[in-house]
């Protein structure tokens, strides 16, 4: 159906030319699914977007073909490639929150591709968006069809940017990380969807992920990609059961898994290289514990069995397995019951006005209904001393609300916060300085949460001035401390946030909430941004800085596997409420609440059993 | 929607009000005596205290405000001190020639601009791009005055082709009457295109590069449905406040323009009685202004509720 042979794609930048892809050939055949896989920047997308004949401007094709069909989209005029697109090739983006367009009826964008592709009428095309919004399994495909895009969660966008990728009947379905923007039971949800379509219309699918549990769920067959090239590729369960390239190795080693809680994740250490001037020899050597002399040699991809290898090593690899760090020396753990509780809270509650309700009367008294919820409803929560307490749930169940209630950056309406004894919920901002300093918190997006115009010392230096934790000449010792501390090398102090990649700027977040010397900090998603191999090592980091300086975590994640991976106990949140507390090993093996359940049965694996295909579930709330 | 319109509306009746409490405060108070303006240095008070009786000057000044503004209410705006007319009729003639004048250049301004800023857009970095810039900047940095002459030595002098200044009524003949607006026209537009175009152009810029057009592309749609249909409705956002705004500039343009082309318009109106001391016509075509600046920022803000589904209210699907 779709072979890409020999694609190499350049970006001309301001930095030089870098090399996208290089010499990547791929086979989709018809009615299968490959998947690719890879993290950020190793060329998934830009495959996506060639196979779409949508290269940006700035792209070079210096060498390659890319087949449909038997005919080369890279050299058909740009008319014919426009006919083929959404027409019998069909495109699902990764954000279904921006590729809407905001201001058309989510009707008339499932179905113009009918009118300019089939030449129906803007109202025929509307008619079959409804039927085609049914199909996707969406409750009320009428007034859908008649909703702007921000009238709908996420799920349901991604559902009508399904349909409106298969209005016009395509062969082939290329989904670019389709589910990556949503939580698990929607994209369980998804995933049902998609394999049902592909059983009842014949379709050829492409699926694009970073998520490996995903493309086991869905793919045939599976292509590793790293840096620009493709370093495996077999039948999924093969490669992701039997990993035979370092690479693959490593990020199914990075990968935590419910119900497997050991000491540490295993990190793939180092970089990407630079894709400017990429080493000829082997792409992944700087990084790889089984490098050989002979890894400078340029590397091809070999047969191995029924799969291609890029790896000269790869017969001597078969059997060998990622290596595991030593076992981190875990402190002594006091009895934490024992020990006064550094944060208690006691039937907090936060609700927002949404709006103040439609204007009706009632006799002659005008009587608004308002509208609000409560993302945090009347929860209480204890936190030891170096314990982490992890947080889940799903986008608006209030995890981050109740996260920055405690630490009154948010304040609640009613409900009572001690921190390190000291009852804070009572007390004016301006007498929190005692809590600022023992209670901090690491935000999501080190992006926009570092300073763009602040170099790291002087990041980390302010709140230690603030505070005055430090003479004013220690100061600069303390931020070397700091950096050491987060594992970063002291010359990093100089550094501004865009000079860094995106795990060492969270290891700076990191580093900017212990400044203080704080006994608890409320950790916002911090690993949800990076990349798997990147992700594990800020999660050691995490573990070994509890462990070195028994400083306790609330850990939010939506990630329940990085959850059960770190946290002592868990909580899981569901519209606002704390539906279940306890050890972690108790709520991920046996969780009582039937809403854990439901979110645990819906954590794509890696590895135990793979899911039973389930009933396409329709049910999908409303925004 | 309706509620959303009735609420704009009451803000406007109230910026109204206030403008008029101080169109009102600023003539009325001045430290000289209004009846001794007019009468001039050589009136004696006998006088002076003959007319500020006449025009009610010696009452307590909320009285006199009251009788002003209820005056409009009425339509009974008072008597220009200069013509010995009553205001009202006057005053409309000038409006409608004004709106005439503005309405046309507006509806330029708008076309044109948005118009170039699209094609700048499409283009951007490219001699077309930079080209548009260089003429609208042209535009917007040299005022207006020296456009207007410079129209009225081309066109006037050297081609021949437009007369230097006047106003024809239509009833005059159709070309007659454009003839004579074709000039300040032009000159209000070339003054005003830099602000739409490149406000469209930035916009239209973002828009193109967002997801939702690439994702529109993917949909193999022709490029002439992505701009028009799903690039411009988002890009126009923005635009349209501005417009609103750039009327607001156009009616104070108008004082300019319509001095030097001898257009008897609304500016001009303003201008003779101001020079002549004729407050009550100067304070009813201040008013008139604000009404009209008011008006034009409600009708900025419903067309942007039209354009932004998110600003409409109280919708929900479930």
């Amino acid at each position: 159906m779709l072979a890409i042979d020999d694609l190499t794609v350049r970006y001309r930048t301001a930095g030089g030319e870098i090399e996208a892809l290089s010499s990547v050939s791929l086979k989709a055949r018809k009615g299968s699914t490959l998947a690719l896989v890879g993290e950020s920047g190793s060329g998934k997308s830009t495959i996506a977007l060639a196979a779409m004949g949508l290269l940006p401007a700035e792209a070079m094709v210096p060498s390659g073909r890319i087949l449909f069909d038997g005919a080369d989209i890279l050299t058909m005029n740009a008319e014919a490639r426009r006919q083929l697109r959404g027409s019998r090739i069909g495109l699902v983006f990764q954000d279904p929150f921006s590729v809407l367009n905001p201001s058309l009826r989510i009707g008339d964008q499932v179905g113009e591709g009918l009118v300019h592709h089939r030449g129906y009428t803007p109202e025929r095309a509307f008619a079959r968006a409804i039927e085609l919004l049914d199909e996707v399994g969406i409750v009320k495909p009428e007034a859908v069809a008649k909703a702007y895009p921000h009238e709908l969660s996420g799920g349901m966008r991604q559902r009508a940017l399904i349909a409106g990728a298969l209005a016009s009947e395509p062969e082939l379905l290329i989904l670019d990380e389709p589910t990556t923007a949503l939580d698990v039971t929607i994209e369980a949800q998804i995933l049902d969807l998609l394999e049902d379509l592909r059983v009842r219309r014949g379709l050829t699918m492409v699926f694009i992920s970073h998520n490996l549990g995903v493309v086991r769920r869905i793919a045939d067959e599976v292509a590793v990609l790293y840096a620009g090239q493709i370093v495996e590729q077999g039948a999924t369960e093969e490669v992701l059961q039997r990993p035979v390239h370092p690479y693959t190795k490593g990020l199914l080693a990075a990968i935590p898994r419910i119900g497997r809680r050991m000491g540490r994740l295993a990190a793939i250490p180092g970089r990407l290289p630079d894709l400017r001037n990429p080493p000829t020899g082997c792409r992944f050597a700087p990084r790889c514990p089984f490098a050989t002399p002979d890894s400078t040699n340029p590397q091809r991809l070999l047969a191995v069995g029924d799969r291609m290898v890029r790896c000269s090593s790869a017969a001597a690899l078969r059997d060998t397995s990622w290596p595991v760090q030593e076992e981190a020396v875990v402190a002594a753990t006091a009895d934490r019951s024992a020990s006064e509780p550094v944060v208690e809270v006691e039937d907090l509650t936060k609700s927002f006005v949404l709006s103040r309700g439609a204007l009706r009367w009632e006799g002659w008294r005008p009587v608004r209904d308002a509208v609000s919820i409560t993302p945090v409803d009347a929860i209480s929560l204890t936190v030891a001393p170096g314990e982490v307490v992890g947080l889940v749930g799903e986008s608006g169940s209030g995890k981050t609300t109740l996260g920055r209630t405690i630490l009154r950056l948010i304040e609640a309406d009613s409900g009572l916060i001690r921190i390190a004894g000291e009852t804070v919920s009572d007390k004016p901002q301006s007498a929190l300085e005692a809590m600022r300093r023992t209670a901090q918190i690491v935000f999501q997006n080190p992006d926009s949460s570092l300073n763009p115009r602040k170099t790291i010392r002087e990041l980390l230096g302010r709140p230690i001035a603030r505070f005055g934790l430090s003479p004013k000449a220690d100061i600069p010792k303390r931020v070397d401390e700091l950096l050491d501390l987060v594992r970063l090398p002291a010359h990093y102090a100089d550094r501004y946030a865009h000079q860094m990649s995106g795990g060492e700027k969270q290891r700076v977040g990191i580093a900017r909430a212990l400044a203080t010397q704080p006994n608890f900090i409320v950790c916002d998603e911090p690993v949800s941004a990076l990349d798997v191999s990147v992700q594990a090592a800020i999660v050691n980091l995490l573990a070994d800085l509890r462990d070195r300086l028994g400083v306790a975590y609330l850990f939010i994640s939506h990630d329940i596997s990085v959850v059960a991976h770190l946290a002592d106990r868990v909580a899981v949140m569901h519209h606002g409420k704390m539906v279940e507390i306890g050890p972690a090993e108790q709520i991920m093996n046996a969780p009582s609440h039937p809403y854990t359940i439901k979110l645990l049965s819906a954590v794509p694996r890696v590895d135990g059993p793979a899911l039973a295909r389930r009933e396409v579930v329709a049910a999908d709330g409303l925004a | 929607m309706a509620a959303y319109i009735t609420r704009r509306l009451a803000f406007v009746v109230l910026v109204l009000v206030a403008v008029s409490m101080l169109v009102f405060g600023v003539t009325t108070l001045l430290p000289a005596n209004v009846a001794y303006l007019i009468l001039g240095s050589f009136a004696t008070p006998e006088q002076v205290h003959a007319l500020e009786l006449k025009l009610g000057l010696t009452d307590p000044v909320w009285q006199q405000y009251l009788r002003w503004a209820g005056g409009f209410i009425t339509g009974n705006l008072g008597e220009s001190t200069l013509m010995n007319r009553p205001v009202g009729p006057m005053l409309l003639e000038a409006i409608q020639r004004s709106l005439m004048l503005t309405g046309v250049s507006f509806v330029l301004i708008a076309l044109i601009g948005v118009g170039l800023g699209i094609a700048a857009a499409l283009r951007h970095g490219r001699p077309l791009d930079h080209g548009i810039s260089v003429a609208t900047y042209l535009g917007i940095a040299v005022p207006e005055f020296f456009w207007a002459i410079v129209v009225i030595i081309v066109f006037a002098s050297w081609l021949g082709w437009l007369p230097a200044s006047g106003y024809e009524p239509i009833s005059a003949g159709v070309w007659e009457w454009a003839k004579h607006l074709i000039a300040p026209t032009l000159t209000l537009v070339f003054g005003h295109l830099a602000h739409v175009s490149r406000l469209t152009r930035s916009s239209m810029i973002e828009v193109m590069q967002s997801p939702y057009i690439t994702a529109a592309r993917a949909k193999g749609l022709p490029e002439r449905v992505i701009v028009l249909h799903h690039a411009l409705r988002n890009a126009l956002l923005p635009t349209i406040t501005v417009l609103a705004l750039d009327f607001g500039r156009l009616m104070g343009g108008i004082v300019v323009i319509e001095t030097v082309f001898a257009y008897p318009g609304l500016g001009r109106l303003v201008v003779f009685s101001i020079q002549n001391r004729d407050l009550p016509t100067l304070q009813a075509a201040i008013l008139v202004v604000a009404a009209i600046y008011a008006l034009a920022n409600l009708l900025a803000d419903l067309l942007y509720a039209r354009f932004n589904p998110k600003i409409r209210f109280g919708r929900n699907v479930a």
